[in-house]
């Protein structure tokens, strides 16, 4: 079972190109970041749609920015990790902060320092300063459009699911109240 | 930008290189934990470009460290006995690379940087290059491990959360 990874020649050319250029070695962890942030997000919203924990009035506001959030933070954290990754400015960084330190093992440290550096600017500024400013309106634009609408029957799901949400249950109990209520 | 006094600047090598002792997996997972313990609550409660209710955004802010705290405990137990399992098999013999059997055969497939790391010095390059690949091998298939997480642990997350919002949030709206 291990002999066909250890001996695959994309694994292989993978951990070559890793040891050798730090630059690829930490745009790989700011992507499997990405990707975690992705399947996150979508686990996330499709949790909270269904998380009855959660207030009915507050789960498409909760939800709308977990739909908000996984968007905008996947484009935004690959364009900033990507830029920070970039040798120029590694190595303009890499002098101004350890020129003239000695490290034990300094190729070590640099692939380190690049990934550190990638993924705070990614993972930290962008996801969680950047992102959450343009993921709130965002957010609060979604739920506009889909959950606060004055017809609920024009928005009946939640974006990208089957899953019906609270102001349309509410509107078809009413609706089915008033039919049963009509007949008699 | 000023340049830092050296000491600060030394101080920060050492924990660069105590650091990089725990793999990039795990040092992904500590960043993103950190950020968002510390920093999303903060923005989604003070964003001003929201008119979200207070409420609300309280709501959505204090789900963000209690997911944070829950995560990276359950990240760090996982990865840890996937990385013992990992390590015995390594030491077992039963996770050699290509690229380091092939390095073994001719020395001169040897990364130009990991023969600079070991000093030249073939042995230790070989040694070392296969630390390297057991190393990436773990931070790939922790990124895999983490992503596989994510469903139970978001569970136990959105089970804990609304308790907690519940008692910090005095909720005045109609219910």
């Amino acid at each position: 079972m291990i002999k066909p990874i250890t001996e695959s020649k994309i694994i292989n050319n993978h951990f070559k190109r890793v040891i050798s250029d730090d630059t690829f070695a930490a745009k790989t962890i700011v992507v499997c970041s990405v990707l975690k942030d992705v399947f996150a997000y979508s686990v996330r919203y499709k949790t909270t749609m269904e998380n009855k924990k959660i207030p009915e009035k507050r789960r498409p506001f909760v939800a709308a920015m977990d739909l908000a959030s996984g968007a905008v933070t996947a484009i935004a954290q690959i364009v900033v990790g990507f830029a920070i990754a970039n040798p120029k400015f590694q190595n303009k960084l890499w002098d101004k902060l350890f020129k003239g330190i000695e490290f034990k093992n300094i190729s070590l440290a640099k692939k380190s320092f690049a990934t550190i550096v990638a993924l705070i600017g990614s993972g930290v500024i962008t996801e969680r300063v950047l992102v959450p400013l343009i993921a709130t309106p965002v957010a609060a634009k979604i739920e506009k459009k889909f959950f606060k609408q004055e017809d609920p029957q024009t928005y009946s799901n939640y974006p990208f699911s089957s899953k019906k949400h609270s102001a349309f249950k509410n509107f078809t109990k009413l609706q089915k109240k008033q039919q049963a209520a009509e007949k008699k | 930008m000023r340049v830092q006094p050296v000491k600060f600047n030394q101080r920060m090598a050492r924990s660069l290189e105590k650091f990089s002792d725990q793999g990039g997996e795990k040092i992904a997972n500590y960043i993103n934990a950190a950020g968002k313990f510390a920093i999303a609550p903060l923005m989604i409660l003070y964003n001003p470009f929201t008119k979200e209710s207070k409420e609300n955004k309280k709501w959505a802010a204090i789900k963000q460290p209690v997911e944070a705290v829950v995560t990276i405990l359950a990240q760090l137990v996982s990865l840890n006995v996937l990385y013992k399992g990992v390590d015995k098999l390594a030491e077992k013999g039963k996770l050699q690379f290509q690229l380091v059997k092939d390095a073994i055969k001719d020395n001169s497939k040897i990364p130009a940087s990991i023969m600079e790391t070991a000093g030249n010095n073939t042995e230790k390059a070989l040694k070392l290059l296969d630390e390297t690949c057991v190393g990436i091998f773990k931070d790939r298939i922790g990124t895999i491990l983490t992503i596989a997480m994510f469903v139970p642990v978001l569970a136990l997350s959105n089970r804990i959360f609304p308790k907690i919002a519940d008692i910090l949030v005095k909720d005045n709206d109609e219910k």
